[in-house]
């Protein structure tokens, strides 16, 4: 190692570390308002209390717009979990040139703006004159969950030994039967890690809900309502609880999505 | 072994049927409409080109080449603050990368709409950031262009989108074959020759990527530029919203949302263009 090496790599850490605090400490403003007893959120902070949380807990709207999230966020992880999983094991065991044309199809979705698929798909509902509702919601968060499935399920398909299904073949398995009782139990760390990663990028969405919804609000949507007037410590509350749920959801996909790697044979 | 012809077809079904349905339909029903034109609130299918012709208003065009010029900024940001991140991640360090790793994606898991609104709380008049800088003295007034305005809007959508630099640039880094820059110092070049010469060139395809993930969604944004960008910050984003939420111009909103697409197209082919790495395998 030379001095000059080493002056590098401490530059590189000194950076690093100013880019993480970049990246976490205005959440972490969120946080402490949240437990700030004042109406407007301005430094210096007054004192600590929980009046923000109860406010949450006593709003009849709050509730109901985190239950139609969680409800929006479970369906689509359904939906999304399952069309996702099954494309990616098809992908995988198609010819190449089926695969060169559909994997970049698939993933468009991604590859489009949020507000355009919202837009794009309130427009089509209008044409129908199709009732816009908490379903016309789910379809959207679909669109935008499945290319997320299908990529973290195709990263794990690729690590498997192709000689487990051929075996399975060998002693007679039909196609249906290799997928249920020898690929799926395989995928099951992915499969679960993408399950929740398509929940909260539904549980968090607010563009696509904005334009897709009816009368009824999710969380995102009514925070995103609130903001318009100004901002209440109410909302600090909120976003606090629901970073804090999609966090411990998130580490629970990376754990699981990790865990899969070593072992299972 | 390959599970024969006719069984992908079932089980590729549901997510392409879906797709077609819900994402290319809408789509090419939006292609359609932008056509069309509005009449008393309602869209009357027709053939006209009068939605983009109000695009070359100067207007629309200063707002056009505002977005674009903005979400540019952001992706330069993002690349240059993000690269060395990556760099050190996966060339230093050993032992804390899976745990630094995991701070820089643990942002992504928290709503965009979350993070702008974290923005303002920072940026305000009595926001976090000025209340340190008058702290220290730097200032004796709080200063005011930072929210609402464009400074408010770049710094945020860095801070969104700034992961998706970074990982894409560490999986290739992470990936570079050792032997390469054992060869170039061995031949005697120096650190900087072998990272421009070897290093950066292969990162390639990793900057395309992270810089494609950076300015799709800062160019079509739409929450940040609302919260904090004031009404003299208008992205293309704002005003495709308009046109579908206040004022019911389907046929004009559809318009721009193409127009955004189109220039979106083009800056990604062009960025996948530059990630081919030719030759050194």
């Amino acid at each position: 190692m030379t001095r000059e090496h080493r002056i590098g790599t401490f530059t590189l850490a000194a950076w690093t570390a100013l880019v993480v605090l970049f990246l976490l400490l205005p959440l972490f403003v969120i946080v402490a308002f949240s437990f700030n007893d004042s109406d407007f959120p301005s430094f210096p902070m007054r004192g600590l209390t929980l009046k923000w949380y109860w406010r949450f807990l006593e709003s009849e709207e709050l509730l109901t717009a985190l239950w139609n999230s969680a409800l929006v966020a479970f369906a689509t992880m359904i939906l999304a979990t399952t069309f996702g999983t099954l494309a990616a094991i098809g992908l995988a065991r198609s010819g190449a040139r089926t695969q060169k044309f559909m994997r970049p199809l698939l993933s468009t979705p991604m590859m489009t703006p949020r507000l355009v698929v919202g837009i794009a798909l309130l427009n089509m509902f209008n044409l129908l004159s199709m009732q816009l509702s908490l379903l016309t919601v789910i379809v959207g968060h679909t669109v935008v969950a499945v290319p997320y499935v299908i990529l973290v399920v195709t990263a794990r398909l690729v690590g498997l030994d192709p000689r487990i299904e051929e075996a399975a073949t060998d002693l007679g398995a039909t196609r249906t039967r290799v997928i249920i009782d020898i690929l799926l139990p395989l995928l099951r760390p992915a499969v679960l890690g993408s399950a929740l990663i398509a929940f909260t990028l539904s549980f968090d969405e607010v563009v696509v809900t904005f334009f897709t919804t009816g009368t009824e609000n999710t969380l995102p949507t009514t925070i995103w309502a609130m903001l318009r007037y100004g901002i209440t410590p109410e909302i600090n509350a909120v976003s606090t609880l629901t970073m804090i749920a999609t966090v411990v959801l998130a580490l629970g996909a990376e754990a699981m999505i990790r865990s899969g790697g070593v072992h299972r044979r | 072994m390959r599970i024969g012809r006719n069984s992908i077809v079932p089980i590729l079904t549901p997510a392409t049927a879906w797709f077609g349905l819900f994402f290319a339909l809408p789509i090419a029903a939006m292609v359609v409409v932008s056509f069309w034109m509005v009449e008393n609130y309602k869209l009357v299918p027709t053939f006209t080109l009068t939605n983009y012709a109000k695009l070359a208003q100067p207007l629309y065009l200063s707002i056009i080449a505002r977005t674009f010029a903005i979400a540019t900024i952001v992706t330069i940001l993002a690349a240059l603050i993000g690269y060395p991140v990556a760099y050190y991640l996966a060339q230093r360090l050993k032992r804390l990368r899976i745990f630094v790793l995991t701070l820089i994606v643990l942002p992504l898991w928290t709503s965009y709409l979350v993070r702008s609104f974290a923005w303002m709380l920072v940026l305000g008049t009595s926001g976090a950031l000025n209340w340190f800088l008058q702290g220290i003295g730097v200032t004796d007034e709080p200063v005011r262009w930072f929210l609402y305005s464009e400074f408010a809007v770049i710094v945020a959508l860095v801070h969104i989108y700034l992961p998706f630099f970074i990982l894409p640039v560490f999986a290739v880094l992470d990936k570079l074959d050792h032997r390469l820059l054992e060869a170039s110092t061995d031949l005697g070049a120096g650190p900087w020759t072998t990272f421009w010469t070897i290093t950066l060139p292969l990162s390639r395809p990793g900057i395309s990527t992270g810089c494609l993930l950076v300015f799709i969604p800062a160019a079509g944004s739409y929450v940040s530029p609302e919260l904090l960008g004031g009404p003299s910050v208008l992205m293309i984003g704002s005003v495709i919203a308009q046109q579908f939420g206040l004022v019911f111009e389907f046929a004009f909103g559809s318009a721009l949302a193409l127009t955004l697409m189109m220039g979106i197209l083009i800056v990604a082919l062009g960025l996948l263009r530059i990630g081919m790495v030719q030759g050194l395998k």
